[in-house]
């Protein structure tokens, strides 16, 4: 077998005009690895993955894709043959007005794929990735799953040597993201095709064989996923204390990563001589510690940890406090924030199905759900933009249906259509937003600089807003919204785009404003991994919301309904899922090198996975209990909720 | 060129215009419609121009004299009046655009032999409409003379009437008018529509058609797979260059059948022009294609490269031969004049290939330029 790498990158630099994407960057991606490249937005991965796919030139360096240097576009055409590109953005590069079967069709013909080769790769292909009922149904009237899986169909038709997918699980449901994984590893293991494949969501580098972590047109870190796991080499600790403020700033002077996740404060603890949790029981002694958890660091801890010791990390600063002026101030025994069987429909189609819940005041509280599943006409009814159809709600004290005007004079409202004027300043942004909520004239002063501290503008009140980084807008739109210090806010997607520092950066202020100021907050978010930033989350999927508790309460009804989450690692994983799928298994899926399985009974199923694995000739290393993640659950829970409905029908 | 790669993409071009009920409109219904839109609106004949008149006379003369202008078929005669202050009103408001005012004694004076001054006002807003209005009076003033002469001739020289006006017209001028003998503007004006919507629509379609392709993003399909660069182009080429001659045909059927404008020459040569013709215009579509990125962009600058030069260098409203050197040397650049000229030549004058291969020649050129152009600035390995 070959053993050169598919895929060769030295030095290369990449730059639209002033805007240096990459710089400097070298990779190997060996032959037959499902290879990440995980990073944020603006890392500078699409960039990479254009000049290795041969559809962009780069400025220095040099790229080698199957030993051929791309160093001009006649070069590039000739691997273009063995190659597959998937660009960015859901389904954006296929044709909205052809069918499922006519766009595999126009590729095909594109690669000049033998009518045979077609029909039989074709049937294949539909028949795995479950679109073959939906042949004839046109590209723009398919859910974001199935494009997805279409455009990778017709990235697959010609069965190229190497495909190269941009971004292809960003903006998709967590269903059928975990669809698309096992799709894609089984594909890969089939053909022994390599894959490039990159990815904003930390969380998801658990699929790959080797990633490659990108920040700021640099790699970081890369190898395969246990090496990165071990380069940070540490504990990470969560901790259940009060008073939670206290503990926070005790373990902030201590350690170097501490995040708030609801009731639970997470620190990561470098490796040492002494136990992890000794050690943070010892930094809070004096507080009321009620429980104490430790878990192996995850590839977020050590993308961060890396950030920080190269210096690109912020410190982490204490909330300012508040200026002096009007407040609203409101009963604080009562929710802030009250639904009760929230209706909307649009024409034949009910957007929000029966939707209850409440937020109580300095509780972080999080609408989860993937794209379409109602959250932001949630949050547009509850403000006032949108008349429920039917169902009732009171916001801030007022009743949502008759005292629309009152409402938004008590809240604040951060919309994921990006808020600010981006031709206006910084210090010209916060002005307009006081002038709009008709902050008194003499207080807008203090709250300016209030608004300057609070997102870490110092320096920058000049500065264009178009021309601050992601992570610095969403703060100031943020501040923006916090202008005439609301006792609610309304935060929608509010960290789309925003890089893993960005967003613990930002959830960080979030929490101090819940448990410092009080404020009553609600996210919706479509991270499963942000979900644990909150103290309570409602689940919602196609309208209705499915689950509805705090993230540790998700789990453990869960674990109690469908089994804790154990991870094989063996030889031949591929070959090993099949085998324990046949075995009674279905769920068994393939995530990298490792296959997933739920057991009701962990030590049971232990033996019984080992014995059937062993008959079958595989090898086993090691069997290891997993915790599981919000994404488990959302899939858990929306996987029964069509069993049952399936049932019924 | 792979024919099969080729063919693919032209299959799925078409499937993409057959289905998008926009682009459908804009291909077939637009052009037509403008075609009519453009031949009602640019008629240059004026008839029927609102006129009132104010008689202070009230003589058998005046009334004679009120009833020549009446009876033309050039005003539509609205009412009389009696004061003259009521005029601005009505011109300003548009409801008259010509008012002749007969002053009083005026069949007095006639008979008399005094000379007469008969004040015309016109509304001047739209001065091509205001000199034909003034001309129509002056004639039918001048008509009106001349009876008045022929009459006192007949009575001062004892001629007959018909021997007065005889000797009077003995110099007259003949006109006539050849290759539009009846003088109507839209028959000379329809086929210059046809050069004219043909250089609209197609272009822009293809345009779009490419640039949306980069704004989506399914660009990076052709980018990415080994499509050359001459059959994506030529694909997308081939099915506008289509549209663009069936809309051809309609848009001959409009004006021949609708506008009544004649048509001497081959069907089969106006074909081939037009076949060639619509590659031209296709062309600069794809042309303007490889340097803009979004589709508003391509939508204005092929509006410009293509408008312009089609309504002010093509002939179609100043004729070639009154404008200035530069402005000839213009011309000739733009493909619009030498379909024009094929297209008029067809129509009016019924000649052919055999005098008009140089256009269509001029034309060839065009598309083959064009086409090698937008093949020499199309990149699949674009910088950004």
């Amino acid at each position: 077998m070959d053993s050169a790498p598919v895929v060769r990158i030295r030095g290369l630099v990449k730059n639209y005009k002033d805007v240096h994407a990459v710089r400097g960057l070298d990779l190997d991606v060996p032959r037959g690895s499902l290879f990440g490249l995980i990073g944020s937005d603006g890392a500078g991965k699409s960039s990479t993955m254009k000049t290795v796919a041969g559809v962009m030139g780069y400025d220095h360096g040099t790229v080698e894709v199957f030993g051929q240097a791309i160093d001009s576009e006649a070069a590039a055409e000739r691997i273009k043959l063995r190659l597959g590109f998937m660009p960015q953005g859901l389904g954006q590069n296929l044709y909205p007005d052809l069918s499922i079967e006519e766009n595999i069709d126009f590729f095909a013909r594109l690669r000049l794929v033998k009518a045979d080769d077609l029909v039989e790769r074709k049937e294949k292909l539909l028949r795995m990735t479950r679109l073959d009922k939906f042949r004839d149904r046109a590209m723009k009237n398919l859910s974001g799953g199935m494009k997805q899986k279409l455009g990778l169909v017709c990235t697959l038709i010609h069965e190229p040597e190497l495909i190269i997918l941009d971004e292809p699980t960003t903006g998709v449901d967590p269903v059928s993201r975990r669809d698309f994984w096992a799709i894609l590893a089984e594909l890969l293991a089939e053909k022994g095709i390599s894959a490039l494949v990159s990815t904003a969501y930390m969380d998801e580098a658990s699929r790959f064989h080797h990633a490659a972590l990108m920040h700021h047109g640099r790699i970081l870190a890369h190898g395969e996923i246990e090496e990165l796991i071990h380069l940070q080499p540490g504990t990470v600790v969560s901790v259940a204390v009060q008073p939670q403020l206290e503990a926070l700033n005790r373990l902030r002077s201590r350690f170097e990563q501490v995040v708030a996740l609801g009731n639970f404060l997470r620190v990561f603890v470098p490796a040492q001589d002494a136990s992890a949790d000794e050690v943070v029981k010892d930094v809070l002694s004096g507080l009321e510690v009620s429980e104490v958890q430790t878990d192996t660091p995850e590839l977020e801890d050590i993308y961060v940890g890396l950030l920080e010791s190269s210096g690109d990390g912020q410190a982490v600063r204490d909330l300012p406090s508040p200026p002096e002026g009007t407040v609203i101030h409101l009963d604080p025994d009562r929710p802030v924030i009250e639904a009760k069987n929230l209706v909307r429909d649009f024409g034949a189609f009910r957007a929000v199905d029966h939707v209850s819940f409440d937020v109580r005041p300095g509780e972080i509280f999080g609408l989860l759900g993937a794209n379409g599943a109602g959250k932001t006409t949630v949050i547009k009814m509850l403000t006032g933009i949108l008349r429920p159809s039917d169902g009732a709600g009171s916001v801030a004290g007022a009743d949502m249906r008759h005292s629309g005007s009152t409402i938004k004079k008590r809240i604040g409202y951060m919309s994921q259509a990006f808020s600010l004027y981006q031709d206006l300043t910084v210090v010209e942004n916060i002005r307009l937003y006081a002038g709009i909520y008709a902050v008194p004239p003499k207080e807008v002063e203090p709250r300016l600089r209030w608004i300057v501290d609070l997102a870490g503008l110092e320096g920058m009140e000049g500065a264009l807003t178009g021309s601050l980084p992601m992570g610095l807008r969403q703060r100031l739109a943020l501040g923006c919204a916090l202008v005439h210090r609301p006792p609610i806010l309304f935060l929608d997607e509010p960290t789309s785009g925003v890089d893993p520092m960005g967003r613990r950066e930002f959830w960080d202020v979030l929490f101090r404003l819940s448990r410092q100021e009080e404020v009553g907050l609600l996210v919706t978010t479509h991270y499963m991994v942000e979900a644990e930033y909150c103290d309570r989350i409602a689940l919602m999927h196609a309208g209705k919301v499915v689950a509805y508790d705090s993230p540790a309460g998700l789990k453990s009804d869960v674990e109690g309904r469908f089994g804790q989450l154990l991870e094989v690692r063996c030889e031949t994983p591929y070959k090993a899922q099949n085998v324990l799928r046949s075995g009674g298994f279905d769920d068994a899926t393939l995530h990298g090198r490792r296959v997933q399985v739920l057991a009701p009974d962990a030590e049971k199923v232990k033996t019984q996975v080992k014995s059937l694995l062993e008959r079958a000739g595989i090898p086993v290393h090691d069997i290891r209990r997993l915790p599981l993640t919000m994404e488990n659950v959302f899939v858990q829970n929306v996987l029964d909720l069509e069993h049952k409905a399936g049932m019924a029908a | 060129m792979n024919w099969a790669r080729f063919t693919a993409v032209i299959a799925k071009e078409w499937a993409e215009i057959t289905r998008d009920r926009l682009f459908l409109g804009l291909a077939f219904i637009v052009p037509p419609i403008l075609m009519v839109v453009f031949g009602l609106g640019m008629n240059l004949d004026v008839e029927d121009i609102p006129l009132a008149i104010i008689d202070y006379d009230h003589s058998p003369q005046s009334r004679d004299y009120a009833y020549r202008m009446i009876d033309s078929r050039y005003f539509d005669f609205k009412g009389y009046l009696h004061d003259e202050r009521q005029i601005a009103k009505l011109i300003s408001r548009g409801d008259v655009r010509a008012v002749v005012v007969i002053p009083p004694k005026f069949g007095e004076d006639l008979v008399a032999g005094r000379a007469v001054a008969v004040q015309t006002l016109l509304d001047g807003q739209f001065p091509l409409r205001a000199n034909i209005a003034r001309g129509y009076i002056g004639a039918i003033n001048a008509n009106y003379s001349q009876e008045l002469i022929a009459n006192f001739l007949s009575r001062a020289a004892g001629f007959s009437p018909d021997q007065a006006r005889q000797q009077m017209g003995n110099l007259r001028i003949e006109m006539r008018m050849l290759y539009n003998q009846s003088g109507k503007s839209i028959w000379s004006m329809a086929p210059k529509l046809i050069m004219m919507v043909l250089m609209m629509t197609p272009p822009l379609l293809t345009a779009v058609s490419v640039v949306r392709e980069k704004e989506r993003g399914s660009i990076l399909n052709i980018y990415a797979s080994t499509v050359s660069r001459a059959e994506f182009l030529l694909g997308k080429l081939v099915p506008y260059a289509g549209i663009s001659m069936v809309n051809g045909v309609f848009l001959w059927a409009l004006a021949v059948f609708y506008f009544q404008a004649p048509f001497k020459g081959s069907f089969g040569f106006f074909l081939l022009a037009t076949a060639i013709y619509s590659f031209t215009t296709t062309g600069i579509g794809l042309l303007v294609s490889s340097f803009v990125k979004t589709q508003i962009a391509a939508v204005v600058m092929t509006m410009v490269v293509t408008l312009v030069p089609a309504i002010l260098f093509s002939g179609m409203l100043f004729p070639l031969s009154s404008m200035g050197p530069e402005a000839q040397a213009i011309a000739h650049l733009a493909p619009a004049m030498h379909y024009g000229q094929v297209i008029d030549g067809a129509f009016m004058k019924g000649i052919g290939l055999e005098k008009l291969w140089s256009s269509v020649v001029s034309l060839l050129v065009y598309a083959l330029v064009l086409f090698v152009l937008a093949h020499r600035f199309f990149t699949k390995r674009p910088q950004e």
